[in-house]
């Protein structure tokens, strides 16, 4: 696959602060990628490099093959912070920025009311934008972002502010657009939002990426290499197996985690295991983004920075 | 350019195609002038005849004089009022406008010198008034030279200065009289000629100079350039901060490049200056045909007006939009603006010097400093009686015009850094590093 986005060794510091260090990205050609991590990794600042809307103090982005600046027309981008003109109509807003994406026509009228019906936002084309909700502003400026229909889409934090009903209305619409063949990027600092939807992933943190590869792979390489087992009877003893290397008890205490040698096969031992032992539940372990980042960043950073960087995520 | 053009259309729709511009700057003077209008009558109306008793205690001669001067009395300024042209005299308004002779329907009472006059009764007997003339006063070389009219408590003031005004005249008659004198005649020999001053033209011929057109003719061009550039450039002001305080700054530029940005916005609101231009300046030609002055203005100083105001506009568009892009809020920008006004209101405070000497040291260094170029030049081109030397005109454009490229030069690189920044404005110091760094 070609890549639709290159970053090559770009930093950006603003101050004292690095908000970007270094970063290289190969986006490929129709993913739907997660871009993710913490507040303040530099997720922002990095869509915005992408954008051209700032300019990297060193290294290079090419967009579509050239500089963002030049494929403007052929991207869509919802900023993280929203913003609409509050004194103009629902419709000449989208249309405006419609305009300056090049789009013009009596079929820009009908996308805008079909788009509007798709964001379950009927009859508010004629409204003052000051005069809808947060949320409501938030889908207009989601339409305006891919009213062109572009082949590039970037969502800094599409989902922030919107409710579960409306989250999951844009979700599907994000899923959709995957679908139809346009790449998209998404920004979020809420790791299981893009684990659910995403085929690719990128993580940074403090302006490094961290991780940077298909969410299968990830899985894989992040495979903790355990199973769950809930046994009808917690006194019994997995560890007999050779496939076993130990046995723990999980935190409810209620079921065992297995930690496999490194040569064993989890199917295989799954269907042994059910096929001798009343079990309640068996499952392979499959670790989330989450983790897998907390894991990275002790990694890299040492067990102080993970514990600050979990506290952070559990509080996003 | 088709993009910089949606811009420039967006900043013009949203701001001259709007209620509030359509009320402030059509609606609000039209009810101004139907007001004013509509006032005139009204104030004519309050001009009551001047009726009653009026106690004379005065020498015969004087009581004489005053019986015959408020019986026929003339406004004071009626000869300046007799050399108005018939085109103002004429018209309805303007006559209604114009100063009216005072009328009187009065009863006058002679009180003999020697009788003791109970000024408190004045009101209960009917007086509008009781004038004293002692006859010292008559006197040459007399050491007083005040007399005393008393009032009622409800006489207008027009009518206490018409009878102190005609009493006075009535002394000065008196005693004119009284030395042998015809006061008509003396005044007629004491009335100043009218000197005219007869100008050579640059084409030989002899015209009488214009003091009015001198005169009125710089600062109402200057008003003119400065109010158009100033309320578009405010505007440009205003719609760049809302933009960044609505955070719509960030979308737009998803889709243009700050530069289109900032020269859709500048094209935009010189569109609405225009249209501000085109409103005043059409007011202003209605007002010279309606006066027959047409004839003061030459078509070389509407040409300059023109080169001028685009000069004017540019820079001032350039600050205010340099200003927006720097801060967040309204409110903010107010320190950074200070110093810009001051600068801007320099051309006010030199238009009385400069039009007095339009070729002199002050008028022609402060011609070649930006930005009062425009202002400075468009007070020397129609104040001065011989024309400007056509190389300092070419010189004011070519550094006003050198001066607009550096503004937007250095506009460019304050607004690629300031349209995103949020947060504390900077000073004046940090926005000319962001020109070293944009």
């Amino acid at each position: 696959m070609n890549a639709i986005i290159e970053v090559n060794n770009v930093s950006k510091t603003y101050g004292e602060t690095k908000a970007v260090s270094e970063l290289n990205l190969s986006i490929p050609s129709g993913v739907l990628c997660g871009f993710l991590g913490p507040n303040g990794a530099g997720k922002s600042t990095t869509i915005r490099m992408m954008m051209s809307i700032i300019h990297p103090d060193s290294g290079y982005i090419q967009v579509l093959g050239t500089s963002a600046l030049d494929a403007k027309d052929n991207i869509g981008y919802l900023p993280e912070e929203r913003g609409v003109y509050r004194k103009m109509r629902v419709g000449t807003f989208i249309q405006y920025i419609a305009n300056l994406k090049g789009i013009r026509g009596s079929q820009l009228k009908r996308d805008i009311d079909n788009w509007l019906d798709r964001v379950e936002l009927p009859g508010v084309k004629k409204k003052k934008c000051e005069e809808l909700s947060k949320g409501m502003q938030q889908k207009v400026q989601f339409i305006a972002s891919i009213i062109h229909n572009p082949e590039l889409i970037i969502l800094d934090e599409p989902f922030s502010g919107l409710d579960p009903l409306n989250t999951q209305t844009i979700g599907s619409i994000i899923h959709e657009l995957h679908q139809e063949g346009k790449t998209i990027i998404f920004s979020t600092h809420v790791l299981q939002q893009a684990e659910e939807i995403c085929d690719r992933i990128v993580m940074i943190d403090k302006g490094h990426k961290v991780i940077d590869d298909d969410i299968a792979h990830v899985h894989e390489a992040h495979n903790p290499n355990l199973i769950q087992v809930v046994p009808l009877d917690l006194n019994i003893d997995f560890t007999s197996l050779p496939e076993v290397e130990r046995q723990s008890l999980t935190k409810e205490e209620d079921a065992y985690h297995l930690k496999l040698t490194a040569d064993a096969d989890p199917v295989k031992l799954i269907q042994s295991i059910a096929g001798s032992t009343p079990i309640k539940g068996i499952e392979i372990v499959k670790p989330t983004l989450t983790e897998i980042f907390i894991n990275k960043v002790a990694e890299t950073e040492g067990q102080d920075a993970a514990k600050a960087t979990r506290e952070q995520l559990a509080h996003a | 350019m088709r993009k910089v053009l949606t811009v420039a259309w967006r900043e013009f729709r949203d701001t001259a195609m709007t209620k509030a511009f359509i009320f402030g700057a059509i609606i609000m003077p039209v009810i101004s002038i139907g007001l004013f209008v509509m006032i005139i009558p009204l104030l004519d109306s309050e001009d009551e005849p001047l009726t009653g008793i009026i106690a004379i205690q005065a020498p015969d001669d004087v009581a004489d004089e005053i019986e015959d001067l408020l019986q026929n009395a003339a406004h004071p300024l009626q000869e300046q009022l007799n050399q108005l042209p018939d085109i103002v005299t004429n018209d309805p308004i303007a006559k209604n406008m114009l100063p009216q002779a005072t009328e009187t329907d009065l009863v006058y009472k002679r009180i003999p010198m020697d009788v003791e006059f109970d000024e408190k009764t004045l009101a209960e007997e009917g007086y509008v008034a009781f004038v004293s003339v002692p006859e010292t006063l008559l006197t040459p070389m007399s050491e007083t030279n005040t007399l005393e009219i008393t009032v009622p408590t409800n006489l207008s003031v027009d009518h206490t200065d018409f009878l102190t005004r005609n009493t006075e005249t009535a002394v000065v008659n008196a005693r004119l009289k009284r030395q042998g004198h015809q006061p008509d005649a003396m005044r007629e020999l004491l009335k100043r000629p009218n000197a005219i001053a007869m100008r050579i033209q640059e084409d030989g011929n002899v015209e009488s100079d214009n003091e009015l057109a001198r005169r009125i003719l710089p600062i109402a061009f200057m008003m003119l350039l400065w109010t158009a550039a100033f309320t578009s450039g405010n505007y440009l002001l205003t719609t760049t901060i809302e933009e960044k305080s609505n955070k719509v700054i960030e979308v737009l530029l998803s889709a243009i490049s700050p530069m289109q940005l900032l020269g859709g916005k500048i094209i935009g609101q010189a569109g609405v200056s225009a249209v501000i231009l085109g409103m005043y300046g059409s007011a202003a030609i209605i007002g010279l045909l309606t006066f027959a002055l047409f004839d003061i203005v030459t078509i070389s100083q509407l040409v300059l007006f023109i080169v001028y105001f685009i000069m004017g506009y540019f820079m001032i568009a350039t600050m205010m939009v340099a200003v927006g892009s720097a801060v967040s809020e309204l409110s903010d920008a107010q320190s950074l603006m200070g110093p810009m006004m001051l600068l801007l209101m320099i051309p006010f405070f030199l238009w009385p010097i400069i039009t007095d000497h339009p070729h002199g040291t002050v008028a022609i260094v402060s011609s070649y400093i930006p930005p009062l170029t425009p202002f400075i030049m468009i007070i020397r081109t129609t104040s001065a009686n011989d024309p400007l030397m056509l190389w300092e005109i070419l010189l004011s454009i070519g550094v006003g015009y050198l001066a607009v490229l550096a503004m937007v030069w250095m506009t460019a690189r304050i607004f690629r850094i300031g349209i995103l920044m949020q947060g504390k404005p900077p000073n004046l110091w940090q926005l000319l590093l962001w020109v070293k760094r944009g």
